[in-house]
């Protein structure tokens, strides 16, 4: 047992003050303990990291929680909330225990060039925010105005990292070849601060929230299609109390609705065996399963095959939560487990539709050495092969 | 005009209770089953608790009741299409199932015999078959075979029609339909155990040794699939290792948010059948808390002693592919430890469900199912785990009190 702690019914109520609301309900059962993919790998954190106990501490106040490596290993996979039987919001509990020591100005080591690059520049990735519409070069996207219905709007993720690009690059094809009616922002947007609000900065997130309901009110935005699950979250969630409401969707909702249509066709031929990573932030987290397979399987050739977690099962890459920034051993990152699922699976490609899930799986895959066997690709770039073959 | 007749709807020990104590009370009573027996779910359980004795001895004082009372007419294969009408004045309509068999039957099997069609056992929650033509059970009332006519082969096959010496065969047998005219209803229609494949991580339905508490009842029960002897589904082993996973379902939002109220001494006494048959067995039960209400709490202090208890709820429970052996993950939270026990096999205590799913508009029932008392409408009572999750004794006493309230509508001016 651990030793007694001091409880503190103060620190307990300034945790529900910051949004844990329903923090009392849990009645420490632990199925989200063992639900929790952190009982899926090995390692020190998974013997430490207890989201139970989290709660516990959380709701009496102990100090505790507040041990770094353990209050910032949750990757709200949303796995635990989606079960609990008590409908404890696990995840805003988490996030608000960050915030009394986020909000205090302590913030682990790993996560503080990011919170700096998105005060400075709009974006984690300490990309120049001049630089935010370079990926458009040469593709021929308008910009939003009153005359395209769609804007779309682009991951920070997608925006810098070169391999991301690549997405926001299919996706952008994909829409077009469809017909649909969209335009983007230039540079001027920011970051949609999803991950900054689970890593516990609510100041930082309702400052990039504010900026960002003010430019699409400004410029008359009524839909917005996503390129990442993360982004499509915050949009329909968090950004309706601060005044922005719209329509959100995720590329992939749009597309299959298109498919369906008639409006949009696959005709090429991609004779593989495909199986799907659910993006917790897709499926769990929007309850998006069926338009991705929707796709693929439209594909002509594609022989599409489940993972043994799917849908409101599948296992986390572990990119959420602001963990896509944390240090982690080989040999202890979920996205290895994916891996080689799908290589039992012999599937040809691990298709996923959220820039975080790549990162992670192309890291696990080339971390396994499973890149002759094994491709990750992300959904619109496959279905973009499709296109143009 | 003022109807004096009762009518009970389901034959369980609720139905047979309310049905038997209003007649005895003088009262003309009507009994509608839509099974082809009575006895209803407590015909399939091993044993009661806490006193561990099997249910036959109770059912056979109620049918003997039943038989020796001209003021009791009864219908099996029978339901409710609708109920028109108010208190004192109802016509019910009745749709009677047909049973290919009629009166003649004497249960000699002979039709089962030569049936070449098969169909599976319900009775026994699906672990083994019966022939198209078949008894229920072996304490069936009333004691004569039935036919499935999705089973059967038709009059094409007809052996069992050449077979019955007796001409109670009839495969052209019809269902019909026929009114009631009564006074008052009782609402008796049970409960069904909790889909539990609906819990997906816990594997019902994909792990062979991944059972339910209503399956293992009929693993315990000497008429039941293996003849009483508790063993694996996936091989035949004897169980050396067992855990018992309490609120499969129950106590919990997303499935049943009620606590079942029964499950944690159901499972308590499951334990019993295991350490009678294994002495040296390792028993587990996993819990959030347990609920062994008033005078039961002796039996789990009793019971207690000879398992091993943990508190904790279990979350995902796996296979291992190769021995089919299930892994139970759970914390511990009296020890903070987390465990991964690898049991032979694990008893799901799923919870009841209501049996309302397709009932006529007259029955008034809550958000979770369950039958509610209408006070703008005398005249209908629901009783037993219709209205509330009960152990059999309390929803024996709480029919008697409904066939009071059924007789009062029979007799207020």
């Amino acid at each position: 047992m651990d030793e007694i702690k001091e409880v503190s019914l103060e620190m307990r109520e300034y945790i529900i003050s910051s949004g844990a609301e329903t923090l009392n309900w849990c009645m420490q059962c632990g199925l989200c303990t063992n639900l929790c993919p952190y009982r899926q790998v090995p390692g020190e954190l998974s013997e430490v990291f207890n989201i139970r106990k989290m709660q516990r501490q959380g709701q009496l106040g102990l100090e505790g929680f507040d041990d770094e490596s353990v209050l910032f290993a949750c990757v709200t996979c949303g796995m635990c909330q989606s079960n609990c039987p008590r409908s404890v919001e696990i995840i805003k509990n988490v996030r608000s225990m960050r915030n009394t020591i986020v909000g205090a100005g302590i913030l682990p080591g790993h996560l503080r060039p990011v919170a700096g690059s998105l005060h400075a520049n709009g974006n984690p990735w300490t990309g120049p925010s001049e630089k935010r519409a370079d990926w458009l070069e040469g593709l021929n996207v308008p910009a939003f105005s009153e005359d395209t219905e769609y804007l779309l709007y682009v991951c920070c993720t997608s925006c810098y990292d070169t391999r991301s690009q690549k997405i926001a690059k299919s996706v952008v094809k994909l829409l077009q070849k469809a017909g649909v009616s969209f335009g983007v922002l230039t540079g001027e947007e920011k970051c949609c601060g999803e991950t900054i609000r689970k890593i516990g900065d609510e100041e930082l997130f309702a400052k990039l929230a504010e900026s960002n309901i003010k430019l699409f009110n400004g410029k008359g935005v009524k839909k917005i299609i996503t390129t990442s699950p993360h982004c499509l979250y915050t949009f329909k969630q968090d950004y309706p109390e601060l005044g922005g409401e719209y329509e959100v969707m995720h590329y992939a909702e749009l597309l299959s609705s298109l498919l369906k249509d008639g409006k949009l066709s696959l005709p090429g031929e991609l004779a593989k065996k495909v199986t799907f990573h659910d993006p917790c932030y897709l499926g769990r987290h929007n309850l998006v399963y069926d338009a991705p397979r929707e796709l693929l399987e439209a594909v002509p050739g594609v022989e599409f095959v489940e993972l043994d977690r799917a849908k409101n099962k599948s296992l986390c890459c572990s990119g959420g939560g602001g963990r896509i920034w944390a240090e982690v051993p080989f040999g202890e990152r979920f996205g290895e487990l994916r891996i080689n699922d799908a290589v039992k699976q012999n599937a040809d490609v691990i298709v996923t539709a959220c820039p975080y899930c790549i990162t992670m799986l192309d890291d696990a895959c080339a971390g396994l050495e499973k890149g002759d066997v094994l491709k990750v690709m992300e959904m619109s770039e496959f279905l973009c092969e499709s296109l143009e073959k | 005009m003022a109807h004096k007749s009762i009518l009970v709807v389901g034959g369980g020990v609720s139905g047979l209770t309310a049905a038997v104590e209003a007649s005895e009370a003088g009262s003309e009573v009507y009994l509608v089953e839509q099974k082809s027996y009575l006895g209803g779910r407590v015909a399939q359980m091993n044993q009661y608790f806490p006193k561990l004795c099997p249910p036959n001895c109770g059912l056979e004082i109620n049918f003997k009741r039943i038989k020796q009372n001209p003021r009791i007419k009864f219908f099996t294969l029978a339901e409710i299409e609708k109920i028109n009408g108010v208190e004192g004045d109802y016509t019910v309509t009745v749709k009677l199932n047909p049973r290919y068999v009629n009166q003649n039957c004497t249960a000699c099997g002979k039709c089962s015999e030569v049936c070449p069609a098969e169909r599976s056992n319900e009775f026994n929650y699906g672990m083994d078959k019966t022939k198209a033509a078949y008894k229920a059970h072996e304490f069936a009332f009333p004691m004569k075979y039935v036919i499935d006519g999705e089973a059967c082969l038709g009059a094409e096959c007809g052996k069992c029609v050449a077979a019955c010496q007796y001409g109670a065969i009839e495969l052209d047998m019809a269902a019909k339909s026929f009114d009631l005219n009564v006074g008052s209803i009782v609402w008796s229609t049970g409960w069904e155990p909790y889909d539990a494949t609906k819990v997906d991580y816990y594997g019902f339905g994909k792990h062979q040794n991944v059972i339910t508490n209503v399956m293992m009842e009929r693993l315990a029960a000497s008429n039941g699939p293996t003849a009483g002897k508790i063993v694996r589904p996936s091989d035949g082993k004897e169980v050396k290792t067992i855990a018992f996973v309490q609120c499969a379902g129950s106590r919990d939002e997303n499935h049943l948010p009620y606590c079942s109220g029964v499950c944690c001494m159901a499972s308590l006494k499951q334990a019993t059948y295991v350490k009678a048959m294994y002495p040296d067995s390792k028993v587990y039960m996993f819990y959030i808390d347990v609920r062994a209400m008033g005078k039961h709490e002796e039996f789990y202090t009793k019971v207690q002693d000879d398992i091993t208890m943990i508190k904790g709820k279990v979350g995902e429970i796996s296979e291992d592919p190769e021995t089919k052996d299930v892994i139970v993950q759970v914390e511990n939270q009296l020890t903070g430890e987390i465990m991964k026990e690898t049991v032979d096999m694990v008893v799901l205590a799923t919870g009841m469900v209501p049996a309302t799913s397709n009932v006529p508009d007259a029955i008034a029932y809550d958000e979770d199912g369950f039958v509610v008392s209408d006070p703008q409408q005398l005249g209908i009572y629901g009783a037993g785990c219709v209205k509330k999750p009960l152990d059999v004794s309390s929803s024996v006493k709480d029919s008697t009190s409904a066939a009071l309230k059924a007789i009062q509508s029979t007799v207020r001016r």
